[in-house]
């Protein structure tokens, strides 16, 4: 039984004056407790617009949600507003990419936590304080009691991030929703707060949905990784499955565009051509069409559904023309 | 200050090195005061820094934010004036060029940006963008000249040639780069310094302007001093691998043998903290996990830099005497005192470390994940 | 946050309709796409037409009084169909001297206005394009300035330079030279420590190039924005030192702030004539405001990407 359970979700902003933009389309995944999910994509493939859906982030006016969420049984997207609020924080909590303007610039980090604390598990002041410092502590920030007094600006990137998952975790959400939580860190405090998250999955069976662009933070840590393009899924698998043999063009093409450490240097990188732009709409076709080198005439005729793969067993794919297993061979090497 | 004997000082180049930089040291002043400034300490950005480049060749520069490697690129090409130290250039003393000398000198030297949007005026067209440089440097005789060079410059960099009409906002952040890269190619240069070329690029976008930069490079002859914090990209367009921490090189190594062997304690933490994309290796994967943060560069740790985050501190030396970046391989420099213990793995990495004066630092632990 | 998000989707999926052409032009599409910038623009429109060409516009001469209409001392005729906004206390038709007041305003707040800009662009220009010492000084210098309250200044500049329409543009135009200047020295210090002026740096452009053909142009667009909203300050200026008989003008010039003054006495009898030169003032200087502040919008860096 998966905890959220998310059906053909969609998302289209209207504007006065301008056209529809239809975000996010046929978004179906599901995480369970303890799981971690992976959502990937590029810029404004959507991952970040669908993680503020679920949070029930989105403005009200302008932004239609179709579909449904549904979180341990309820339904999220016709939840009332006080209902929602009383779940965010709680049961769902959200990691954002920048921790500077998550974090209020003007109240200490110890106010920050102890309000959460206070608010949604009904402590008192003296208990709030002392299970943040113990909050603090856990997600790695040596002397907490002296970091609590501190504002934001007094931390570290690393450390303002980690008083961000210090906050989420206030509540013991069952759900942590991470938006690029190390985008904007170096890689040494990016191990860090993984390693954290991983504990955290671990230790307390959150489901985790993790938001990235990276594909090197999906293979460490996804039990199953959703690629996104232009709004839609347009890949599904476990990281093993999918790092081993990718069947999108999309995917391929972004593994095959990334030098590795681990690989030889010198041989020449296989960009995917065009830009993230050069799409078209999926009413059309395939909105990689215009950039995929497998494409074919069908892909311009009509959209493809995302279908179980018949070839490789637990694998979702959206593709009239995915690359054939063996030919992955010169792909990937 | 770090400037170690063993080096020829001054002037000593290879016949083979296009960039020489001796003992380089950009320290910003910090000031304080109401009416009247006082100087109250420095921000060492960089300090110290010994390297040379091999015609042809292209030097990456890794380190992680606030390390400096930047504020050296900018400081070899005069963008930021350094603080002392020598530059030379193809046998040019670069820091005794004044005015007009250094204005010509800099068509030889050019540099790539970060955020292709931010480098390019938005009010200027792609040709007036690209007929600047031209126009600076009295480049051929007037109008038809200037039009072909933009034409053969967007056609280098795989720009359509009705791009010249276009404004930055229009194009697409690869696009961009591409026109900032024209620009830098515009008078022919000997040097390019890329400052995080791809790093504000998509990923799909990032191999595209990789191989640019590498073509280029093939056809052109270019030297490169190519930044940038990602040691992935860094190492595949690599020749020679400069590690920066806190204003100072810690290694320097040939690329191919730094990811088989690093040498550093603070490289061989950065080596395992990169993710690598294939869930077989990342299972098999040591992390070192380094805790606490960078220490301010205007307030930097007496003896080694890396002592308060390194797992293999010792108890001797680490703390009071700063290491010199020494060659203890052919090619492979390091700046550490127990390099060679570490790497014949007479050194581990300690389980737990405490260091009760550096409370900011907290405990280096090893994970096997 | 989720609005930043939402609203780079929405820019991502449009950018493709909305290429072609250069920075002012696109500031234009969104700036006609704003109801507040057509509100401020229509009655901004009204106002010049109307200013503009009062001559064809009023049905009376401005002085001509018609003094049949007025039936004994103290009497002031409301609207009618011949005169429809009334006659003021000497006869005079109210709605041709409104229109021709327009003019008189108009005048005044674009000539101070663009006294004002040329100053503060011409002290800022030296200040941010210079710095070092001459930096230091016109900063200094533009502190005082700034250090009195704008309208006491205004009047002391007037009564010193005398009773005259040039006085009251030249003290509003003196006024706001150092808002003006400041605001593009600002801008100009914070425009050269750009990645394009590095990267013209770079190129071997001269230093002079640099901050002439790249530094001052990026800098200009809020000192523009500024501009239109000091028009609409500058109308209201105008009209206060008007009200203070700090004009001087010829009496049988309509003005709006000397039409408020002038008619002040009448406020219990005839309210309608401190009415109409007053939210005449109001109305214009909105008009300004609005386009200026959807300027302001439009031209924001940060809804371009």
């Amino acid at each position: 039984m998966s905890l959220l359970d998310v059906r053909d979700l969609s998302i289209v902003f209207s504007r006065r004056g301008r056209r529809d933009v239809r975000a996010v389309d046929e978004v179906t995944f599901s995480v369970a407790a303890g799981e971690t999910v992976g959502l990937v994509g590029e810029s404004g493939c959507g991952k970040s617009v669908t993680s503020l859906a679920i949070m029930g982030l989105l403005p009200k006016r302008g932004a239609a949600v179709g579909g449904s969420i549904k979180f341990d049984g309820t339904e999220l997207t016709s939840l009332p507003a006080d209902k929602m609020r009383g779940l965010r924080g709680r049961d769902i909590a959200m990691v954002f990419q920048d921790p500077m303007t998550s974090l209020n610039p003007v109240i200490p980090i110890g106010l920050q936590v102890t309000e959460v604390l206070r608010r949604h598990r009904d402590m008192d002041a003296a208990a709030a304080s002392k299970e943040a410092a113990s909050l603090l502590e856990r997600v790695g920030i040596p002397d907490p009691a002296r970091r609590l007094k501190e504002y934001p600006h007094q931390l570290s990137g690393g450390m303002r991030q980690r008083a961000l998952i210090a906050m989420a975790l206030a509540c013991k959400p069952r759900l942590l929703i991470a938006d690029e939580p190390t985008t904007a860190l170096d890689v040494t405090i990016q191990a860090q707060i993984l390693e954290l998250l991983k504990e955290l999955v671990v230790d307390s069976g959150t489901a985790l949905v993790m938001i990235t662009h990276d594909l090197g933070v999906v293979a460490g840590m996804c039990d199953s990784v959703h690629v996104m393009y232009s709004g839609r899924i347009v890949e599904r698998a476990s990281r093993w499955e999918l790092f081993e043999a990718p069947r999108h063009p999309y995917t391929a093409g972004l593994l095959a565009s990334v030098p590795r450490l681990d690989q030889a240097r010198g041989e020449k990188l296989e960009p995917i051509p065009g830009s993230p732009r050069d799409t078209i709409p999926w009413t059309q076709g395939c909105a990689f069409a215009p950039r995929c080198r497998n494409r074919i005439e069908s892909c311009t005729q009509g959209a493809p559904e995302l279908v179980a793969d018949k070839l490789r067993p637990d694998h979702d794919l959206r593709c009239f023309n995915p690359i054939d297993v063996a030919e992955q061979e010169a792909v990937t090497l | 200050m770090s400037t170690e004997k063993q080096q020829p000082a001054g002037n000593g180049r290879d016949a083979e090195n296009l960039l020489s930089v001796r003992g380089l040291q950009v320290h910003f002043p910090i000031k304080k005061g109401i009416l009247v400034d006082r100087v109250v300490g420095h921000v060492k950005a960089v300090d110290g820094v010994d390297l040379d480049v091999a015609k042809g060749t292209t030097y990456g520069l890794v380190g992680e934010s606030g390390c400096g490697k930047s504020t050296l690129g900018r400081a070899i090409l005069r963008l930021i004036e350094p603080t002392a130290g020598t530059i030379s250039f193809d046998g040019v003393d670069v820091r005794a060029q004044r005015g007009e000398d250094m204005r010509r000198l800099r068509r030889r030297m050019q540099m790539v940006f970060q955020d292709p949007l931010a480098s390019l005026d938005p009010r200027q067209s792609v040709e007036s963008v690209l007929t600047e440089p031209l126009r600076t440097h009295g480049y051929g005789n007037g109008k038809a000249d200037h039009a072909k060079r933009v034409r053969e410059l967007l056609d280098v960099v795989g720009l359509p040639a009705n791009a010249a009409g276009r404004y930055p906002h229009e194009f697409s952040g690869g696009q961009r780069q591409r026109v900032g890269i024209a620009r830098a190619l515009a008078l022919s240069p000997d040097l390019i310094i890329a400052d995080e070329p791809v790093s504000a690029l998509d990923v799909s976008i990032q191999a595209q302007i990789v191989n640019l930069l590498e073509e280029l490079q093939e056809q052109l002859g270019l030297t490169y001093i190519v930044v940038a914090h990602d040691l992935a990209v860094v190492r595949h367009v690599s020749d020679t691998i400069g590690v920066m921490y806190l204003g100072a090189l810690v290694e320097e190594s040939p690329s191919d043998d730094l990811y088989a062997e690093p040498l550093h304690p603070y490289t061989i933490a950065l080596m395992s903290a990169i993710p690598i994309p294939d869930p077989k290796v990342e299972e098999r994967r040591e992390r070192i996990l380094l805790t606490g943060d960078l220490p301010s560069p205007a307030n930097t740790p007496p003896g080694c830099r890396f002592h308060t985050r390194c797992p293999f501190r010792q108890p001797k030396r680490c703390a009071d005497e700063l290491p010199a970046l020494r060659e203890i391989r052919p090619g492979r420099k390091v700046a550490c005192h127990y390099a060679e213990d570490i790497a014949a793995g007479h050194i581990r990495p300690a389980e737990s470390v405490h260091d009760p004066a550096a409370t900011e630092v907290g405990t280096p632990t090893v994970v096997a994940s | 946050m989720s609005l930043q998000v939402a609203e780079s989707a929405i820019q991502q999926a449009e950018h493709a309709d909305e290429a072609g052409g250069g920075l002012w032009r696109e500031a234009f599409r969104r700036l006609v796409r704003k109801p507040a910038a057509i509100i401020g623009a229509i009655f901004v429109a009204i106002f010049v037409i109307v200013a503009v060409f009062a001559p064809l516009i009023a049905p009376y001469s401005p002085t001509a009084t018609d003094l049949s209409q007025i039936k004994g001392p103290g009497h002031i005729p409301g609207p009618s169909s011949t005169h429809w906004l009334g006659l003021d206390d000497l006869g005079r038709d109210v709605f041709s001297r409104m229109i021709y007041g327009a003019r008189q305003s108009l005048v005044v707040g674009v000539v101070s206005m663009a006294f004002g800009m040329v100053g503060g662009i011409i002290l800022g220009l030296l200040a941010g394009g210079l710095g070092g010492w001459v930096d230091a000084t016109i900063m200094r210098f533009v502190d005082m300035m700034l250090a009195i309250p704008g309208l006491l200044f205004a009047i002391g500049i007037a009564a010193m330079l005398g009773q005259s329409l040039v006085s009251v543009m030249i003290a509003i135009g003196v006024v706001n030279i150092p808002v003006f200047a400041r605001l593009l020295r600002g801008q100009m210090l914070a425009q050269r420590e750009a990645d394009y002026a590095l990267a013209a740096k770079s190129l071997g452009v001269k230093r002079s190039r640099i901050i002439l053909g790249h530094v001052f142009p990026n800098s200009l667009s809020p000192v523009i924005v500024q501009g239109t909203l000091t028009l609409a300050t500058a109308i209201i200026e105008a009209a206060g030192l008007a009200f203070l008989g700090l004009s001087g003008a010829d009496p049988a010039i309509p003005e709006w702030g000397r039409m408020l003054a002038d008619t002040q006495k009448f406020l219990t009898s005839a309210p309608q004539l401190v009415f109409y030169p007053g939210i005449a003032i109001v109305l214009s200087a909105l008009g300004f405001t609005l386009l200026g502040e959807s300027l302001r919008e439009a031209l924001d860096p940060k809804n371009r990407r």
